[in-house]
């Protein structure tokens, strides 16, 4: 009976074995479990209908991460609500990981996101890999947002997702991380957030546009989408060429 | 119809657990009356097992090599057979065909009723169960209820209470030996699949869904190193089960050089039925987010996975704007 169990086995525990050696040689995303890797683009990728999936391919894919990089309001926060609201579109539930306990319902409600498909996680900064992971690894959540928030108020930062990356490959959720600057020690693919203008009124700001480009180094954009945020909605324009999106704030 | 014949073994209540397992490997079906008490019901099975009293006699040597001392007793009815049983010396089976003569001249305190009851009958000057089964069922339902008449049905031998059987437990169990020991979580948790894939098999066979789990895992350079899930809700999938061993093994730090694993399922209900998730998107699996919010609170306790709700868009103040709810309540 041993012998039996010994020869059925040997096959599985050569293969594990080939697994970690390649993820220890080439990275956890070298390989892809079956399922993910056949499912159909369409069928994978979050849009947000924004021409923010134009300067990303076309929407955030499930098994992969995102980071959305840039200064304190610089629109971050409403384009990830809209990816939120995005993944709802296609009947899937949102997993908010919050360290810094800023996440605003009714923000979140005028994106047009279902407050019952988000499950918003207050994890302590020690706890944000943690929360992230869980969320990756169960296949109830299309879309895992990770709002790092700024250190000073309890907050992380990307290179403290490491431990979490590796369940991002092969989750049938995206991973978007909203962070003010870049991991120092993991790369994960970012758009950067840049403001361009903004509107005042009565010595009030009522508005601002900002730019979301694809950066593969620090300082080449190679696309970019101009997007405008007004408390009523207007589009102030910009230099051409603008692509017009419309976020709500 | 089916001729009724009860089979009833009476031992040891610290034989229980013992004779169960035996008589279920032995019968097809067996109730329990008390602890160390048994009823099989041996009514059509005469072709199969052959005639009772071989089969008793079969059940009383089996019984024996399992190590208990048990009396055997064969009846129409259970209560003939379990009081037959009581009355017979351990290691001996008996067999009585006329319940009613058998039971006619022991006293009343082999009846199923409140000592007041007792009491009561033995005023009327009733000394033996036969008296009492003398009397007309009526007058005894009147007099005395349901219970006492209930008890007047089993004093004439009449009443076929049935055997309440319960299924025989099962073990699912899936075993695993590696010539090279795994020494990393994510291969270990890789390796498990195949036994967990096994479980969920075995599990979907019987329409099972695991309530428990209890994995063993033989280690080269320490001892066996024992742990148990429970997984709520019970589920047979096998991408759950081998969630919850993964979370039990991340925190641990280190698990060691591990050479195989034993996984059971000691604990199981029925399936329940669920939506198919035909037209259902990925990433919708309600009761799999739940799952990972009820993690997520027992790691990081109360106040931490929450569902936000507006209560008034047009509060003057922003914390009354919104509410917060526990997803786990």
């Amino acid at each position: 009976m041993a012998n039996a169990l010994r020869g059925a086995t040997v096959g599985e525990t050569g293969l594990a074995g080939a697994i970690a050696h390649i993820e220890g040689r080439f990275g956890v995303h070298a390989l892809a479990r079956g399922e993910t890797s056949e499912r159909r683009r369409g069928e994978i990728v979050i849009a947000t209908k924004t021409s923010l999936d134009r300067v990303i391919g076309g929407g955030l894919a499930a098994g992969e991460p995102l980071a959305f990089v840039g200064p304190p309001s610089v629109g971050k926060l409403s384009l990830a609500l809209r990816a939120v609201a995005g993944a709802q579109a296609q009947g899937g539930m949102a997993a908010w990981i919050d360290p810094t306990a800023s996440f605003d319902p009714l923000a979140a409600e005028r994106a047009g996101i279902d407050l019952e498909r988000v499950m918003v996680v207050r994890a302590p900064r020690d706890a944000v890999a943690l929360a992230t992971a869980s969320a990756l690894r169960s296949e109830g959540f299309r879309l895992v947002v990770v709002d790092a928030g700024e250190q000073v108020f309890g907050g992380t930062d990307v290179d403290d997702l490491a431990p979490a990356l590796p369940a991002v490959r092969g989750s049938p959720a995206a991973l978007l991380v909203i962070a003010a600057k870049r991991g120092r020690r993991v790369a994960v693919p970012a758009v950067v957030f840049e403001r361009v203008a903004w509107e005042r009124r009565f010595d009030r700001t009522v508005g601002w546009s900002f730019s979301v480009g694809s950066a593969r180094g620090e300082s080449h954009i190679d696309r970019r989408a101009i997007f405008s945020l007004t408390l009523d909605g207007g589009f102030e324009g910009g230099e051409a060429p603008i692509d017009r999106a419309e976020v709500a704030v | 119809m089916r001729d009724p014949v009860t089979l009833a073994v009476v031992a040891s209540p610290d034989m229980h657990a013992r004779l169960l397992s035996t008589l279920h490997a032995a019968l097809p079906r067996v109730g329990v009356l008390d602890p160390g008490i048994f009823a099989c019901d041996l009514a059509g099975t005469e072709e199969l097992l052959g005639a009772p009293g071989r089969v008793a006699r079969r059940v009383l040597a089996r019984c024996v090599r399992a190590g208990a001392q048990v009396s055997v007793g064969i009846a129409p009815t259970p209560f003939v057979a379990r009081v037959v049983a009581e009355r017979t010396p351990s290691g001996e089976v008996r067999a009585v065909d006329d319940g009613r003569a058998f039971l006619a001249p022991l006293p009343l305190d082999v009846l199923p009723v409140d000592e007041k009851v007792r009491e009561e009958l033995r005023l009327l000057g009733l000394r033996i169960v036969g008296d009492f089964a003398e009397l007309p069922r009526g007058e005894v339902f009147d007099r005395f209820g349901s219970a006492v008449a209930r008890a007047h049905a089993l004093a004439r031998g009449e009443f076929g209470d049935m055997v309440r059987a319960t299924a025989p437990p099962r073990r699912i169990r899936a075993r695993r030996i590696w010539d090279d020991a795994i020494v990393s979580h994510e291969q270990l948790v890789f390796a498990l699949r195949v036994v967990v894939d096994e479980i969920s098999a075995s599990l979907a066979r019987d329409g099972l869904a695991a309530l428990r789990l209890e994995l063993r895992i033989d280690r080269e350079d320490a001892g066996p190193l024992r742990i148990e899930r429970t997984v709520l809700p019970p589920t047979r999938e096998s991408t759950a089960l081998l969630r919850s061993l993964r979370w039990a093994l991340e925190e641990r730090a280190e698990v060691g050089l591990v050479t195989g694993c034993v996984l059971e399922v000691p604990e199981v209900e029925a399936a329940r039925g669920r939506q198919i998730g035909l037209f259902a998107p990925d990433g919708a699996r309600q009761e799999e987010a739940i799952a990972s919010a009820r993690y997520l609170r027992a790691k990081l306790g109360r106040g931490v996975v929450l569902r936000a709700r507006v209560a008034d868009p047009d509060a003057r103040l922003p914390e009354r704007a919104s509410e917060w709810m526990e997803v786990i309540a």
